[in-house]
């Protein structure tokens, strides 16, 4: 066929090849959008599937309808727990995985040990230990007069799930950001280093940088998977959504109805944040687009 | 770089130890500091209704002194909590309430951040270890039922050599067994010699004992509650007889505090033998579970415990 043809009447691009790259562009553009209305099809069947799977479940959906706003004021808690503890889980990570890749003995045997005991141990019962220990460590200061380090060591509920949170979740992290921060090539270190760079300052401005951009999609993942095991400070009283609907499904004997609000409400969360984890994902990679 | 970490380091150390001398132990007596602080901080699960259960869309009272992470009275309901909210009441303070599990509740070790549990708890010798019991508020007693159509049996003594069932592993289990150990009671095992059924709740050895008079058993072991409700569900069974034994529900306080438990203790139990002894607790029995559980508990005598023998 021939270029004049396809070429569109708003064009001001004489050039011919020009026209036909926008033509592919606006090709691709078209293929992609029928590619992602495919997938959109996929979902409203397989959610149309988990519908009738749940019709036949015995359930009540008004019950849930009027209920669901005691459970939702939980979500704040959930979110905000979550939040806190994956930014000082970073940081523990962080901290981590210098230990890991440190050529300091003491560095490497501190967080090697760290790792091992935090993974190695359920969360609900690093949750136990911090809330019922915690408090007895404090009492051998208070035996020696120590009233202020006794009241440091006896956490609140949720101040003990965040602690619990933060280090399990940091020890996870650690070796993700120790492989992210290995992905970077030797060559970046060494070319640095010629550079009168310190190792401090390597690793602020050429290494962690780069790394932070390749371990982002983990972190959200991790992030996703806190918000989920949020649900266990629960044991400890606090109201957040898992407390919510399993102690409002004991007044009617509502369980299912109030299971499946709760699971609707932490899959629509996770949906959230794991759109704006693609969203920052694809902002940080702004810089290698071409 | 490095002096600056040596730096940041000692100026952490040093603020907690100012932390640690900026405060002085102001009280030794938990009641002193109950009484001080203004409120009771009641521990309870709002997972077994009418004991405790939540209330959806509840408001907090204007100047409440109950902290956030607390739950004022307006946020629940049940025969705990009434319970809770009259010894606040006669302690002349505000009750607040917080929520963990009940494994925490009876590990003791609460760390002084609730003073008591009101929370239905059975009195037995192993929480004794780690708490405290009050004067016990109400019972459980423990009661035979038999099938409707039976008329052979009288008393719960007639039932020695029978087919019973209970669940396995509870009290029933271990008072038909001869090994059921209650702290201040001296058991009498009227039954000898049963042949034992065990079960995984009470629920299923009633309903086997519903099937007919002796077909699976011919008596079943349950607390009084448990047997009324199957009763009022429409199973055709009757109580046969007193009950053999009861079990005490009191309010608990924990052993491993850093004040001095024993004032509380003993304020705890005359608030309690009060509520007795004017029928506060006989009348919030009635009104929860239709029954009287309260008068046998005014009964029991909380000194033969012998908590705080040194």
């Amino acid at each position: 066929m021939a270029v004049e043809v396809m070429k569109p009447p708003s064009m001001t691009s004489p050039d011919p090849n020009m026209s036909m790259g926008i033509e592919l562009m606006a090709l691709e553009r078209r293929e992609r959008l029928i590619h992602t209305l495919k997938i959109a099809i996929v979902w409203i069947v397989l959610i149309l599937i988990l519908g009738l799977f749940l019709m036949s479940l015995d359930f009540d959906p008004k019950y849930m309808f009027q209920h669901f706003k005691f459970v939702l004021a939980g979500a704040g808690l959930t979110i905000g727990i979550s939040i806190v503890s994956i930014l000082i889980a970073a940081v523990l990570a962080l901290l981590g995985a210098l230990g890991r890749l440190s050529t300091n003995s003491i560095a490497q045997g501190i967080s090697g040990f760290y790792v091992s005991l935090v993974r190695g141990t359920p969360l609900l019962i690093q949750i136990f230990i911090i809330y019922l220990g915690l408090p007895q460590i404090g009492n051998q200061f208070r035996v020696h007069g120590y009233i202020g380090m006794a009241n440091l060591f006896t956490l609140t509920a949720i101040q003990s799930g965040i602690l619990a949170l933060s280090l399990n979740y940091g020890a996870y992290m650690t070796e993700i950001f120790r492989a992210g921060i290995q992905s970077i090539s030797h060559g970046q270190r060494e070319a640095a280093q010629a550079m009168g760079m310190t190792h401090g300052q390597t690793l602020r401005k050429v290494i962690l940088p780069q790394a932070v951009r390749i371990i982002i999609p983990d972190i959200g993942n991790q992030f996703i998977a806190m918000q989920k095991d949020s649900s266990l400070v629960s044991f400890m009283g606090v109201w957040e959504i898992t407390y919510r609907a399993n102690r409002l499904a004991r007044v009617d004997s509502k369980f299912m109805e109030m299971f499946l609000l709760a699971a609707l409400m932490y899959w629509i969360l996770t949906i959230v944040s794991s759109w704006l984890e693609s969203r920052l994902e694809k902002n940080l990679a702004r810089a290698y687009e071409r | 770089m490095k002096r600056i970490y040596l730096a940041l380091s000692l100026i952490v150390i040093a603020s907690l130890f100012l932390a640690a001398c900026a405060q002085q132990a102001s009280t030794n007596d938990k009641l002193a500091e109950i009484i001080k602080r203004g409120t009771l901080i009641v521990s309870t699960d709002p997972a077994y209704p009418p004991q405790s259960q939540l209330v959806e869309g509840a408001q907090r009272p204007a100047g409440t002194k109950c902290t956030s992470d607390q739950r004022t009275a307006t946020e629940l309901k049940g025969f705990d909590i009434d319970t809770a909210k009259e010894i606040a009441k006669r302690l002349g303070v505000e009750v607040c309430f917080v929520t963990p599990d009940w494994t925490l509740i009876t590990a003791g070790n609460w760390a002084d951040r609730w003073d008591v549990s009101v929370g239905s708890m059975t009195i037995t010798p192993e929480r004794m270890t780690n708490l405290y019991f009050s004067q016990p508020y109400y019972t459980t007693p423990a009661e035979f039922f038999v099938h409707k159509d039976n008329t052979a049996y009288q008393k719960p003594s007639d039932l020695s050599g029978k087919k019973i069932g209970a669940c396995t592993g509870c009290t029933y289990d271990a008072y038909l067994a001869g090994t059921l150990k209650i702290p201040g009671e001296n058991i009498d095992y009227v039954v000898k010699d049963a042949k034992f059924t065990g079960y995984e709740t009470d629920i299923n050895a009633l309903q086997d004992l519903a099937l007919g008079d002796g077909v699976r058993l011919d008596a079943v072991l349950t607390a009084l509650p448990t047997g009324q409700g199957a009763i009022a569900d429409g199973l055709p069974l009757k109580p046969l007889g007193d009950p053999v034994f009861f079990e005490y529900l009191a309010a608990a306080v924990d052993k491993h505090s850093s004040l001095d438990e024993q004032n509380f203790v003993n304020k705890l139990n005359e608030v309690i033998k009060a509520m007795h002894a004017d029928g506060t607790l006989k009348n919030l029995s009635q009104q929860f579970y239709n029954t009287d559980l309260a008068t046998a508990a005014a009964a029991f005598d909380v000194g033969q415990l012998n908590q705080f023998s040194k």
